[in-house]
Formats: C-alpha cells, structure tokens, sequence
C-alpha cells in the first residue's frame, strides 16, 4: 500500500486481497473494486487508448467508464473490455491492460499519437476506399491490429449461465437514495417489489458522499434499509443485478452477476422481469469539460475522486490536487478531500462570481487550457485573472455538471428532452409505466432524490390500486447545482469529447464542416458515444459542442436516444446457458436409441432427429448404404421409422364436413376402414401440404400430415375450427407423439406383417391398398394399420404406443431376417419417392399448385374448401408448369436440385428459363441419375431432351424429360 | 398381454435425479386422456370435475383444463374414468399417455426450492404457479404443461419425444440451483 490510501471508508482492512495487474502483485481489501485498488497502488496508466494509444487512466469510478478497460482472467475464462471500476476486487484477480504492443507504459503503437494529424475522424473513410479488394486482407486486419480493445480468447467459454423469468409490481431499478425511498414505500404498502442495483452494495451515491442522514452516517441508514427490505417477504433485493434495457409489455431484461470466481456454480443470469410498474432511479453520471490534453491519467471526473475518497478510502494520486468545475459540485470534491487529509491545490471555477465553500485557494472564472506529464498527469496550466501558469498537479478532478441517466427511458423511442434549468436532458415519453425518480428525474439533492423516489412509487402503486404509508424518510442535504453552462475549453491542440473512441472537439468541428449536421451523423462519423460506454460521459458534451460551434442551441441541434442494453451483455448470457447441442430442444423418435445401436447418421428434420442411413461395414460412402437401402426395398422389406408424420385425431358428428372444407378433395365420403389421399391448400389457391386421412370410424379420423408441417397444419386447422366455423361440431388433439409409426415397405412386407399381427386377415380381399384398421400386434398390444405406400411398393404403416415402438422394430428386424429385413434412413426414403413420382416437401415449396402437381382434378368442384375458389384465378389456373421426371442422358451426371431447365441451344436467362428440378437423386432401380421438377407444358413434352443448368457453379447436364413414376407407373406393386 | 417391452421416455427404466433439496421422477403409471365436449354438454351429469381455464383439480383421478370445452385428465385406473364419463356420451377421449412425458418434481425443502426452479424455466406469474393450478407455457421453447400439485410438488408435462431436451433443461436449472445453494 502507499500514501494514496486515506482514513475511513467502507473497505475492510481486516481483510486484504492479492491480486495482479500485468504480473504485479499487488494488495487492496475487500470493499475494494479493481479500480479503487489499482488507485491504492497508486498505478494511474492501466490502458491505452483506442486510436492513438494515449495513455489513460480512471476516470469514473462506476459502469459509466471509457478509459479502465482491462482483461481479466487467463486462457479461456480471459474476460476483455471489463470496466475496473465495477469489478469487485477479490483475492487472486488476474488483470492486464490491452490494447498495446510491448508493455503499456512503452506502448509501440504509440506512434499513431505522433501521426494523430492524420488520423482525424473520417480519415479511414476516407482512406481505405481503393483498390477495394485491399479491405478484407490488409486494410482492415491492419486497422484492427492497431485500433481496437480487448481480444476475445477465442476458445469456448467454459462458465456457467442461466436463465429466468420474474413478475412483480414495482420494478425498483437502482438502489440509491431515490431507488431504496421507492422501495421501502413500495415494500411497506405491500406491493410485490424487485429491488435491482448494478452495483454491489446498495446505496448509490449515498457511499460516496460524506453527508450524513439523520445526523448519522448515510451507509447506516442504508444498512437498515436494506434490512427491512430484505425482511419483506414481498421484496426481492438483486444487488450486482444491471437492468440493461426496456422491451415490449412491461419486460425489463436484466443481468444479475452471480459470481466473478472462474469455474463458479453460476456465472451469470439472464432475467426477463415482468413489472407493471417501473421506478428509473438510475441516478446520474457527471459529465466533464473538455480542455487541452485532458486525458491523462490522473484526470478523473470530480464525483468520483470523491466517490473513492469516501467509499473506498484511496486518493487519485500522491501530490496536489485540483478540481476543475462549473458547478457547486465540484467544491463538495474539494470540502471531501480535505477533510480526507488530501494536499488540494484549489478550485477552478469557470463561473467568474464563484465562492469558497472551506478553507481552499478558488480560481474564479478560471480555466484548465492544458496539461503536462507523459504517462499520468505533473501539471495543469491555469488560465486565471488574465495570464497563465503551469501549477504542479498530480490530479484534477473535474466537474461540469450532471447529466441524469435516462437512457431505459429512451428505449420506447422516448426523445429526451432539455431542460435548460438544470443543464440536461430529461425523460420523456418512452417505456409505458417507467416512472423516473431522484438524479434520473434531474433532483440532484439527497433530499429531493428520497422524496421523488417515495412520490413515484406511491404514484405507481395508486394507478396499480395500491395506497401508500406517509413516509419516514430521514433529514438529508438539500443543497442545488448551481451550474453555469460551460461546455469546453476552447483553444488550440487536442480536447478530448468522447475518450473511448478518441473524438476530440477538432473532430466535431471537422464533422460540422464536412455536413454531418445531424446528431446522428456526428455519431456514425466520429464514432463518438459507441463501444462499451455508449458516450454515458460524452453524448451530451459533444451534443453541447456541436450546439456552440454551429451557433445553435441545444434543442435545436437535436437528440439523441439510446438503444438497449446499457451496459455491455455478454453473448453467453443471453444463450441462458444453453450451447452446443442443446442449444434448442430435439425431439427423438422412439426408435432412436434403437438406430444408434445400429449405427445410423442422423440428420435434423425441423426439431426432429431421423436416421439419414444406416451403414454397415465396408460402405464407405453414404450412397453405397443409401443404394443397398433402396434395393433391399424394392427387392425384400425395409422397414423406417415414420413417427415424425404429424397425426392429428379429428373427431365430431362433423368431423367429415369440417374435413371436406380443410382438404381441396373430398374427404366426407370416405368409407370407414379406408385411407384417401388428401391435398391441402393455402386462402391463396396454392398447395400447402399432402397426405393421407383415415377413417377408423363414423366420427373419427385420422389426418397424417407432413413431418415440416405438422404444426402448421395443426394450427390451421385449429384457427378454421376455432375462427371460420365454430358452429361445427369437431374437436382436433394431435397424437404425433403418441403413436411410433414404422413404414413396412417392399415385396414382402405383408409376409413380415402377418408374422406380427394378433390373428388379422391381411390378404388383399381383406385389407386392400387404402385400408386401415385397429387391430393389435405381439399378443395384445394395441395397434393401427394403414395400407399406404410412399415407395411405390407393396407397403403398410403400423402404429404402436411409442413406448412399444422400439420393440416392435426390433420384433419386425428378428421376425423377417429371412425376408431380407432392411431398416432405411430418409435418404433411401426420399429416393423411394421420387422414384414412384410422390411430392414432398420441395414440390410442396408454396409456390406450387395442385395443376401443376398434375393434381389439379384433386380440387374438388362439387363442394367449397379453402383456397378452392383462389387456386382458380387467372394466373394460378393458367400455369402452364407441369411436375415430370427428369432422367440423366448420362447416367453418371447428376441433375443437382435448383437447376433451371431450359431447351437446347437457348440462352440461359430469366426469358427463356422454362422451369426447375425440385428433387433429385442417384435411382438404382433405373440405374441412373434422374430428378422430378416443374417444366413449362411438361406434360405434352415426354421424351425431350431439356438442359439442367446450374449457372452458380457453371455445370450443365442434358436430360430426357419422362414420366414421374419411374417406378411401376401403373401401380400394380402397391395394389398387390 | 403384450410381449413387447415397453421402454420410458428417456431409455429402459423412467428416469429419477436428486439435486439438493429436489427430486426429478419421470412418471410411470399414469395414463393421460384428453377429454373434449360439444358446446352445451352438462356437466353436471358426470363426477368427474371439470376446471375452469388455468384449474387443476387434484384427486385419485386429475382434470386439468387445456383449451375449451377441453381438458386432460390423469388417471391410474383408466377403467374407473370411463365409467365416471359413461354419463357423458358425447365425450370424446384419446388416450393421451404415450403422446405425454410427464416429470415430477418434488421438493424436501418446503415451497421456496420449487418456486425458485419454476422461476429458471418458465414466464409465469406466482397466481397461475399456485397449487390448483396448471399452466399451458413455453419452457425451453417446448409447448408444456405446468403443474402444481400441492406446495411441495408439481409436475412438467411435454411431448415424449422431447423428453430428453425437457430432461436436460429441468436437471440442468436444478443442479444449478443445488450447487449454488452448496456454495
């Protein structure tokens, strides 16, 4: 420890921590934040700026920090661009500073500092523009080499996240004077209250400032505030807990620090804090004058030199120090530090008429015009009484004035207002319900900041019905401002405006002059109020500035809003803590553990894991599985796993009627036993999904829909149910999940059937292509069976209970070993399909029609449904696209899906472009490559040779045009 | 009876995890039917309670409501429930025990363990998260059903075939809380 360390404070120095900084080891206590203990240590150069590498030092001595940007942590745990100034000092911490090359006190990069003429705002703009093809290799890897902050670890980060959901009826945001007032009014009444502070001790300001309440010191009243709060059971208190932004309906997202410790339970959580009402007592941070040179370490706003003085006991430097203000505020700095023991060089006060408020020397109407001092500030030059001196200086605190922290105001489009009374902007408008208390509200005082934050609370409570207890708040200061605008120092050489982004006032000027007269250009164009920080210590200044500089007051120069989050949100929190594979839920089907038994790849089915294919040993490409799947079809049996179909039970005494409306085909007439395929269409006349309807009985159906679109059709379904004809007697429960379904496919599929059935008659008589029953299999389990057939092939569906549907597969793989069982993955499906002609997903793309899908018969006219009457406006009825197979004229060249087709010898372009290939695949049942796709009067063209052009990559491929049933186009197979 | 063995949601046997004060059971035994009724049915002709929107009526055989004129019922002797709805001929049932996972979670440690996980997973105020009630939510982006079952007991219902999603999601929240309460 050093001399920098004062009397007092609320640090325990019972209890010192090690920590490090670039290698160092140091000491400070707890209590202590990295900030206050790097002071102690009286290191004041921690980091180098973000363009010219200046040194820098603290500024503030909370989250509104430009300068203190470290990295904490090593390997994959390392933590960049973390404010010092919120990070509670604790024993171990790693910290480095950034943004150098060699050690920070002999940065390299220095050298831009020396170059600075050229690097005026807009200068890589201006730059950087040719040769274009430079950017991406070498002018922005340069650039960001040398300009930038921390570096990510770029490994995963290996904490812990969560996430979670609160409701209350007051949201308290900031735990001050304002926000505890509110609380304990909100708390006392009964409201169910969540009380969130961004920093680790409650009580705001009121740690850092030496007034007493009731005569005794303000942390003691804290302390019982905090505890009666605490002891509310309707009172939540989430201290190191950040309201970060203000969204739709009352939510408020907030992250809570849980723990800073590497390998922790919990890191961090996200909450999403739904509050009927809100209180904003954010405070206010102070805004500083820019002036010659001030940005040396050493130089830190005036607040927060008292904030450490007082809170954490520690001085800004060994020597003199001045305070540079334009406000009453700065002489409390003063009053504080002195009665610390701190050497005070005296007051600089730009208001000509200003007074002492102790015993120290007062400048007034002084001015800082510069600074001295290579790597923290020596000396300040002093512009008093008509000349100048150089005083010597080891700290200057600054103070012009406070600007209130309204930023979640602004998050609704809320436009800040100015109020030329106090210097600032005040909320208006914005979040519905958020209610701005104490130095947010422009009450600077303690005592205005206790009664405005218990005012509002009640305000909120009464309009939720509530009444409030008159309060007991304590005697407190009530002294005003008394700024006088003093917005910068003018003068020649460099006046930092925002000091993270490195904008001085030149730039603003130089903004002004190349017409970025908007507040929002100046911001893009500067970069002024971005990174980190968000311009918390410079929006306004800069917005001042531009003002004088352009002769125009600040109102009419304009605004500016804020964008959530307030302060930095790192990535991993808003994930919840969800990564990797469960990054969003999978839904499994109940064969699946079966499938990795047996080896199977699996590939993502909207939410659904399906078996793609099924290798065995020896394959080493996916065809070779894919083709021997497909064959074992056609030749044996294969059995796939179609539970991913959605299912939905339709029941009612008008269940056929509310079916003939959803379906463009009849569907009202279909006997009970039997399946019929169905095509679905959108209000717009297109087609939007297919597949089958069973009947089990006179009020019972089962609608099977497409695996992507089970849910929509649900939906639909639902909304026509619920919406369009509520009159119908039906009732609509999806049963996807409830019911493993296997597809049974191939020439001897009703042989392996009937080896499982309980005594069921699956003879062709009996049960026929588009029969269905319940019956039951494996004595006694309780069963469905559709005769359908995507395949082409003689083929059922069974249905199970899915807890049964892994043992059925296993039954159905050992019961027809000898009938060259063969499970098949999606691949073999998809091959199946498009050989036998089906459409899927890709035809069914909702661009599509039932004409063109040749099924346009489909649409029935003998009964309405909806898109009925759309699918035959002009434009829909007159698509003259066909669906036809494609064949490869070389077997070998594939016919890629999203090719174009076009005749042979046309140019290639939107004109002649005559239609697209929709699926494709290698068919080993026609020994060749072949597609199906939409081509123009494809139905009058069989026998064609079209081209298949991919212009993307440049490959071509002529192709005959066929019918869509490669396989058994008269259907005997499935029919047998 | 069927030779087929049948499997749990998550592999051979249903799955069970302690994590601090709170246990994870998958549910076994419970069959779950879906029970919907035309517009102007009268209830009072069957025993079986029938909710109100959010409403959970406990007892050997649950009822919770799920939409209009629609509601789940729980049961451990689906025999015993027909009977009750043979009154109601209109009825329409579909069992609904394999469509369902069905987790509960009880807690040792009174009702601040289970409040303090139902917080982690799901958007509910503290109304519809009292004993009595059940809550149709989203719960790591899966459609779910929250129970409450008494103070110290609840249950999450979501399709079986995100089972294993909802499992991780339900442990994961639990182990945490469990180790931070350890710290």
């Amino acid at each position: 420890m050093t001399q920098t360390r004062l009397p007092g404070g609320l640090i325990d120095r019972n209890q010192p921590l090690s920590f490090t900084f670039n290698g160092r080891k140091l000491q400070g206590y707890q209590g202590d934040t990295l900030a206050s203990a790097l002071m102690a240590n009286d290191i004041r150069l921690v980091a180098r700026s973000f363009k010219y590498h200046r040194p820098r030092g603290i500024f503030s001595a909370g989250s509104e920090e430009p300068n203190a940007l470290l990295t904490l942590g090593e390997g994959a745990d390392a933590d960049p661009n973390t404010r010092a100034t919120v990070v509670p000092l604790r024993e171990g911490l790693v910290a480095r500073s950034q943004n150098h090359a060699g050690p920070l006190g002999w940065d390299l990069w220095s050298v831009n500092d020396l170059a600075a003429p050229f690097f005026a705002a807009g200068f890589y703009y201006k730059t950087f523009m040719w040769p274009r093809a430079f950017w991406e290799k070498l002018y922005e890897p340069a650039i960001r080499r040398a300009a930038g902050l921390g570096a990510l670890s770029q490994l995963p980060d290996p904490e812990t996240y969560d996430k979670g959901f609160l409701h209350c009826d007051l949201l308290v945001i900031g735990g001050g004077a304002a926000g505890l007032s509110a609380a304990l009014t909100a708390g006392r009444a009964g409201a169910n209250v969540i009380l969130a502070d961004e920093d680790l001790r409650l009580g705001g300001r009121l740690l850092a400032e030496s007034d007493p309440l009731d005569d005794a010191p303000a942390a003691d009243w804290v302390a019982r505030a905090e505890a009666e709060l605490r002891a509310l059971p309707n009172v939540r208190v989430m201290p190191r807990t950040t309201v970060f932004g203000v969204y739709d309906h009352g939510v408020y997202g907030a992250v809570e620090q849980v723990s800073d410790l590497p390998g922790a339970a919990l890191r961090q959580t996200l909450w999403r804090i739904t509050a009927k009402r809100a209180v904003m007592a954010t405070g206010a941070t102070e805004r500083h004058i820019p002036f010659r040179d001030n940005d040396r370490p050493g130089i830190l706003l005036a607040g927060a030199m008292r904030a450490y003085a007082n809170r954490w006991a520690v001085a800004p430097a060994r020597g003199k120090v001045a305070i540079f203000t334009n406000n009453d505020d700065g002489h409390r700095t003063a009053l504080d530090l002195q009665a610390k023991g701190v050497d005070l060089l005296g007051v600089i006060d730009s208001r000509t008429g200003a007074r002492p408020f102790g015993d120290y020397p007062i400048f007034a109407g002084g001015r800082v015009t510069g600074t001295s001092g290579r790597r923290g500030l020596r000396a300040i030059r002093l512009a008093w009484n008509g000349r100048e001196e150089e005083l010597a200086c080891a700290a200057l605190g600054v103070s012009g004035g406070w600007n209130p922290n309204i930023q979640l105001a602004s998050h609704h489009r809320g436009r800040p207002q100015w109020d030329a009374a106090r210097l600032a902007f005040l909320a208006q408008g914005g979040p519905e319900g958020l209610i701005p208390a104490g130095a947010a509200a422009g009450e600077g005082s303690t005592h205005h900041a206790l009664t405005s934050g218990h005012h509002a609370a009640a305000d909120a409570l009464r309009q939720l019905g509530l009444t409030t207890p008159a309060p007991a708040l304590p005697r407190a200061e009530d002294r005003q401002g008394g700024a006088e605008a003093f917005w910068h120092v003018p003068g020649k050489g460099r006046a930092w405006v925002d000091f993270q982004n490195d904008v001085t006032v030149k730039d603003i000027k130089l903004a002004h002059q190349e017409n970025m007269r908007s507040v929002e250009h100046l911001k893009r164009w500067t970069t002024l109020g971005m990174a980190t920080d968000q311009g918390k210590t410079s929006n306004v200044t800069a917005l001042a500035v531009m003002a004088e500089l352009t002769g125009r007051s600040i109102p009419e120069t304009g605004t500016t809003i804020f964008r959530p989050p307030y302060t930095p949100v790192s990535l991993s929190v808003l994930g919840g803590g969800d990564t990797g594979a469960h990054f969003r839920p999978t839904r499994l089907t109940p064969t699946h553990a079966w499938a990795k038994a047996q080896g199977a790849l699996f590939v993502e089915a909207g939410q659904w894991m399906r078996a793609q294919y099924f290798p065995r040993p020896g394959e080493t490409h996916w065809r070779q599985s894919v083709d021997r799947e497909v064959l074992a079809v056609r030749a044996g049996v294969g059995l796939c796993d179609v539970t991913t179909l959605g299912k939905i039970d339709v029941q009612g005494a008008d269940a056929g009627e509310f079916l003939n409306r959803i379906y463009a085909n009849m569907m009202g007439t279909l006997a009970v036993g039997k399946v019929r395929y169905g095509l679905m269409l959108r209000e717009d006349g297109f087609a939007y999904d297919d597949g089958t309807c069973a009947r089990l009985g006179e009020s019972h159906y089962v609608v099977t829909t497409t695996t992507s679109n089970a849910g929509l059709v649900l939906r639909t379904m639902e909304f026509a149910r619920q919406c369009l004809w509520p009159d119908l007697d039906v009732t609509l429960i999806s049963t996807t999940d409830a019911w493993a379904q296997i597809a049974v496919a191939g020439p001897n599929a009703r042989r392996l059937l009937s080896r499982v059935v309980d005594g069921f008659d699956l003879s062709n008589e009996t049960f026929p292509f588009m029969a269905c029953a319940e019956l039951t299999v494996a004595k006694g389990c309780p069963a469905r069976l559709f005769r359908i057939s995507f395949s082409g092939e003689l083929a059922y569906e069974i249905a199970v209970p899915a807890r049964y549907g892994q043992a059925l597969m296993d039954r159905l793989m050992r019961e027809g070993a000898d009938l060259g069982v063969t499970p098949y993955g999606t691949e073999a499906l998809s091959v199946l399909r498009i050989e036998k002609g089906h459409a899927a997903g890709a035809e069914l793309n909702g661009q599509t029609t039932a004409l063109m899908l040749g099924l346009g018969r489909m649409v029935s006219q003998k009964k309405d449904s909806i898109g009925a009457v759309m699918s035959r406006r002009e434009g829909l009825a007159q698509d003259t696209r066909r669906l036809v197979g494609l064949q490869a004229v070389d077997p070998a060249r594939p016919l890629p899906a999203g090719s174009h087709l076009f005749r042979e010898g046309a140019a290639r372009d939107t004109a002649t472009d005559q239609g697209w290939i929709t699926s494709a695949c290698y068919s080993p049942h026609v020994g060749g490559h072949i597609a199906l796709g939409f081509l123009e009067e494809g139905d009058t063209r069989l026998g064609e040779i079209v081209i298949a052009a991919n212009p993307l990559q440049g490959t071509e491929a002529a192709c005959r045009v066929v019918p869509a049933q490669f396989v058994d186009p008269e259907g005997g197979r499935l029919r047998d | 009876m069927t030779d087929l063995i049948p499997m749990a949601a998550l592999g051979a046997t249903p799955v069970r995890a302690s994590f601090g004060p709170l246990t994870l059971t998958e549910e076994e035994g419970l069959t779950l039917v879906s029970l919907a009724l035309p517009v102007g049915f009268d209830a009072s002709v069957t025993e079986v309670p029938l909710p109100g929107p959010g409403g959970y009526a406990i007892g050997t055989t649950s009822v919770f409501w799920t939409g209009p004129n629609q509601w789940m019922i729980e049961t451990r002797d689906l025999d015993a429930t027909s009977r009750a709805l043979a009154p109601l001929p209109d009825a329409r049932t579909t069992v609904q025990s394999d469509g369902w996972v069905s987790f509960r979670i009880t807690s040792e440690a009174g009702a601040a363990p289970l409040l303090d996980l139902v917080t982690k997973l799901v958007n509910l105020p503290a109304d519809q998260l009292a004993p009595g009630r059940a809550t149709r939510t989203l719960l790591h982006h899966l459609g779910c059903f929250v129970l409450r079952r008494s103070e110290t007991e609840m249950a999450v219902l979501t399709l079986r075939s995100a089972a294993g999603s909802l499992w991780y999601v339900l442990s994961g929240a639990a182990a945490r809380i469990a180790a931070q309460e350890a710290t």
